[in-house]
């Protein structure tokens, strides 16, 4: 481990926080919320801390695999810690837990919150809530890579720890090219949202917010009632045509772009990510039928929104699906476990890897009845390395693991069965809202701080998907 | 004709035999002294000892007066040299054998024009197709077919059971009228007839028959070959993971066959298995009986044995035989091996040189052959032949014409519409005649239809 190294990287990685918090300041000055301020200071705190790491520190060394993995463990920690200031500075919340509760649930990606009240805040904080989304969404890292240059030699290494899914496609020889790339088609889907979201009677605010989070797979809103408040039909499919979007590969909407549509169809993953979609939506509406919702039109809309909502792990809300039938929670639950394609803004475990999952065990059923058959998984056309087939199986292991021993410290700090399941499953798949204490239409504010600091730890965990912070507990990782 | 063969193998000595007993002059090129002084000793040919790449070799070998040049060594990039090397010196036809892809497939950057290769062959392909073919065709033991695939050339042998038995040619004929099909030769004992009306098909013959492929289940349903009435897909299981044994599992997967590759070496095992979608994969030894029976190779409709070892193939075949297995089809490339086979059980042999001299043969042939078989175990040939515009045997009945003796025609296509020839046809200009011919008759038939 290169501890100077990696200081050096973290402080350059402060600096660019410290560019990304002047960014709400100009809609303080319009909207005269009295948040410059706060800005202000958190900014030069984040360029001071981060100047002084960047100048104390010289390493001239590469980057390799762990600095790889402490740089970006420790840099979203950095970014949760740093970026939860202007919410302490300007008063909204004045806890400090709180609000690196709230900030990790950003950049995460996860849209958990404990605000009771979003519309009280000041527009430039929910501005910076949304942007937190959006910026962890494609990943601070990759943007990192994009843009400074020191980080290209071992940026693999930083891009492989930060892009969710077992591995990680090259869409270019250079990786700051492939991050470049990225970045690009996300703020392409990003801005053709607003338009169309605008063009549906939302204010520009209100837009950008909500494309920030939906893109990101976030799922902040800047209401109450989340979408619901607009109570649009088109409102409702347009955010549940970007939620879908936001959950695929985004190597696939880059060759799209690129005029490869057809790449679509002959994607594996994709397929079956969209037959899950559709298939848990039709679900969803037959056994809403009838119950909920008199008109079908009304069913699939507000179905097919909670169930891609849900699936790709953004947590945006038009109805409160504790009200559903029992059978249709347990299948939003179920799909929280599953979250988004592998590459794209999604949490969970990934539908490639649970569709990995499912060949491996079906090749081990086959393996019973012809063991002497070579049978290899198989993603598409092309088999799955053993490797990869490994590290899939160790992460579900660890993702289990992970969520019993979570929910367990949930029960143990006084939560209900149900709703210590769902906090801890709907922060480690990034999603948002769980069940019971924690649905659709509570928030998190009555969670006791120890449990706060559990279920950010969760976030933390999903986001990087695990290995990338757990490795950091093992005393070799340390050493020279 | 003036013919110089680079590569005394397999191929290149059948070329040799073939061409030279044809009495063309033909001038072999080898590196092998082993291989090459072999082949003069038994064959009328010359031998050139040197790389068949280089031009001073080639020289030597008179290929400034050469008419065809085939290359057909085991190596592709020297078989393309030598065509290169043939362009320059003005040979007019150029002939190469070739396996890799990247020359092969259609849209390849470096193609058969640019390289001056007027025939690329591929006997592994080639093979491998004729295999397929046969596994698919129940009751054959050799399979051709012509005029795009509407005319198949079949072979079956005559067992003690079948309805064929001690009938007489003249006797078929009666119940032609329900099933539309010309026997045109009988091997017996070795030797190729072609039988008159009184001959009688006797146990043991393989018979050769001209057929429209719309007739194929008709005459399956005749010569009692039960074309599985079983439930669902024909089991086939394919021993030896190779080139060949690759392709006929692609092309029986096609087919919709339940396939089984059984291969012994595990890593190649890994890549059949990322290269094929629904075949299972098998890694164990061919020998090795009792994984093929736990993989049910006693209820499969079709084994096909093409490992590279001749030995391997005709016991695996014959071992599974035993067990049970429907048919068993086998790889053999030795020619004393192949008449053996079929004698000791295994249902049919194919062999490379013989698929790929077929495809080879065809250009040294006039030029109104448009395409020909050869028959294995024979040295009779199949024709599909155009009749010319001007040919002097345009609209005369046919038993006015003198059709040479050793031959048959087999089918007439006329227009698209398929004829059991009789002595009152008259052939028309664009006709496809199919021909089948005895050695000593070849000559007279191309000369017939000049």
């Amino acid at each position: 481990m290169n501890i100077t190294l990696t200081m050096r990287i973290l402080g350059a990685l402060l600096l660019f926080l410290a560019i990304a918090l002047l960014v709400p300041v100009p809609f303080a000055w319009i909207y005269g919320d009295g948040g410059a301020g706060a800005f202000f200071l958190a900014a030069i705190i984040a360029a001071g801390c981060g100047g002084l790491l960047f100048s104390q520190f010289q390493s001239e060394a590469d980057l390799s695999v762990r600095e790889g993995f402490a740089v970006v463990t420790f840099g979203w920690t950095f970014f949760a810690l740093f970026g939860a200031l202007p919410f302490v500075f300007s008063g909204a919340i004045p806890s400090f837990v709180d609000a690196f509760f709230e900030t990790m649930s950003g950049f995460t990606t996860t849209g958990s919150t404990i605000l009771t009240d979003i519309e009280a805040m000041p527009p430039s904080l929910l501005l910076w809530r949304s942007l937190t989304q959006w910026l962890g969404g494609m990943g601070i890292i990759v943007l990192s890579l994009a843009i400074l240059p020191m980080l290209g030699v071992g940026g693999m290494q930083l891009f492989k720890a930060e892009v969710p899914g077992p591995t990680a496609d090259r869409l270019k020889p250079r990786i700051q090219d492939t991050a470049k790339l990225l970045w690009g088609v996300y703020v392409l889907l990003t801005v053709a949202e607003v338009l169309l979201l605008m063009a549906g009677g939302m204010s520009f605010f209100d837009g950008i917010n909500h494309a920030f989070t939906t893109m990101a797979t976030g799922g902040f809103s800047t209401r109450n009632a989340s979408i619901a408040a607009y109570d649009s039909a088109y409102i409702d499919w347009i955010v549940t045509l970007f939620m879908f979007l936001a959950g695929v590969n985004f190597s696939l909407h880059y060759l799209a772009l690129r005029g490869r549509i057809g790449d679509f169809l002959r994607n594996e993953e994709f397929l079956f990510y969209t037959g899950l979609a559709l298939v848990g939506t039709l679900l969803v509406v037959l056994l809403n039928m009838g119950t909920i919702y008199n008109g079908f039109f009304d069913n699939l809309r507000f179905s097919a929104f909670q169930v891609v909502s849900i699936m790709t792990t953004t947590g945006f809300g038009t109805a409160d699906y504790e009200l559903w039938p029992v059978l249709c929670q347990y299948l939003l639950v179920f799909s929280m476990f599953i979250g988004g394609c592998a590459g794209s803004t999604g949490g969970g475990i990934k539908v490639a890897r649970i569709l990995l999952l499912f060949k491996h065990a079906q090749v081990q059923l086959f393996r019973l009845i012809h063991p002497r058959a070579v049978r290899l998984v198989k993603l598409g056309d092309r088999p799955v390395d053993k490797d990869v087939m490994q590290s899939i199986l160790g992460f579900f292991a660890l993702f289990m693991g992970v969520f019993v021993a979570a929910s367990f410290l949930m029960a143990a700090i006084g939560m209900d069965l149900p709703s210590a399941g769902a906090a801890v499953i709907a922060t480690l798949s990034n999603i948002g809202p769980g069940l019971g204490s924690v649905g659709p239409v509570d928030n998190f504010a009555h969670v006791p701080a120890p449990g706060k600091l559990v279920l950010t730890f969760c976030m933390l965990l999903g986001r990087l998907e695990l290995f990338t912070v757990l490795v950091l507990v093992f005393p070799s990782f340390w050493r020279k | 004709m003036n013919i110089l063969i680079v590569g005394a193998g397999q191929v290149g000595y059948f070329l040799c035999e073939r061409l030279s007993m044809e009495g063309h002059e033909v001038t072999l090129v080898d590196r092998d002294l082993d291989n090459l002084n072999a082949a003069q000793d038994r064959l009328n040919v010359l031998g050139i000892h040197g790389n068949g790449a280089s031009a001073e070799t080639m020289e030597q070998a008179g290929i400034k007066q050469a008419d065809i040049v085939m290359a057909v060594t085991d190596l592709d990039e020297v078989n393309i040299l030598v065509c290169l090397l043939a362009r320059e010196y003005g040979v007019n036809k150029r002939i190469a054998r070739v396996t890799s892809i990247d020359y092969l497939s259609r849209g390849a950057v470096l193609s058969k024009d640019k390289l001056g290769i007027d025939l690329m062959i591929n006997p592994d392909d080639a093979v491998a197709d004729e295999l397929s073919n046969l596994a698919g065709r129940a009751g054959t033991f050799d399979v051709a077919e012509f005029v795009g695939g509407e005319i198949q050339f079949l072979g079956y042998r005559i067992s003690s059971d079948s309805p064929l038995c001690d009938l007489t040619l003249k006797e078929l004929g009666e119940i032609r009228g329900m099933y539309r099909f010309v026997v045109v030769a009988i091997m017996r004992h070795g030797q190729t007839i072609i039988p008159r009306g009184d001959d009688t098909i006797q146990v043991g013959d393989s018979i050769f028959i001209f057929a429209h492929k719309e007739e194929l289940p008709a005459i399956q349903y005749m010569l009692q070959i039960h074309e599985e009435t079983k439930r669902g897909a024909q089991k086939a299981f394919i021993l030896g993971g190779g080139r060949i044994g690759l392709r006929v599992a692609r092309n029986l997967e096609e087919r919709n066959f339940h396939v089984r590759l059984v291969e012994r070496d595990p890593v190649r095992c890994e890549k059949l298995s990322a290269k094929l979608k629904k075949t299972m994969v098998i890694h164990a030894e061919g020998t090795d009986i009792r994984v093929l029976l736990d993989e049910g190779v006693a209820n499969a409709d079709v084994f096909i044995a093409a490992t590279e070892n001749d030995e391997t193939n005709i016991l695996c075949s014959l071992l599974c035989k035993h067990h049970g297995t429907q048919r068993t089809l086998s790889l053999v490339t030795r020619p004393e091996f192949l008449d053996l086979a079929p004698s000791l059980g295994v249902d049919a042999c194919v062999s490379p040189r013989l698929s790929a001299a077929g495809a080879i043969l065809k250009f040294v042939r006039r030029g109104n052959v448009i395409s020909m078989a050869t028959i294995e175990g024979s040295n009779s040939e199949v024709l599909e032949i155009e009749v010319k515009r001007d040919s002097a045997i345009v609209n005369t009945p046919l038993k006015e014409l003198s059709f040479p003796r050793g031959a048959i025609i087999g089918a007439i296509v006329h227009e698209k519409n398929y004829e059991i020839p009789d002595g009152e046809n008259c052939l028309k200009a664009g006709d496809r005649v199919l021909v089948f011919a005895l050695p000593e008759a070849l000559a007279k038939v191309e000369r017939f239809f000049e």
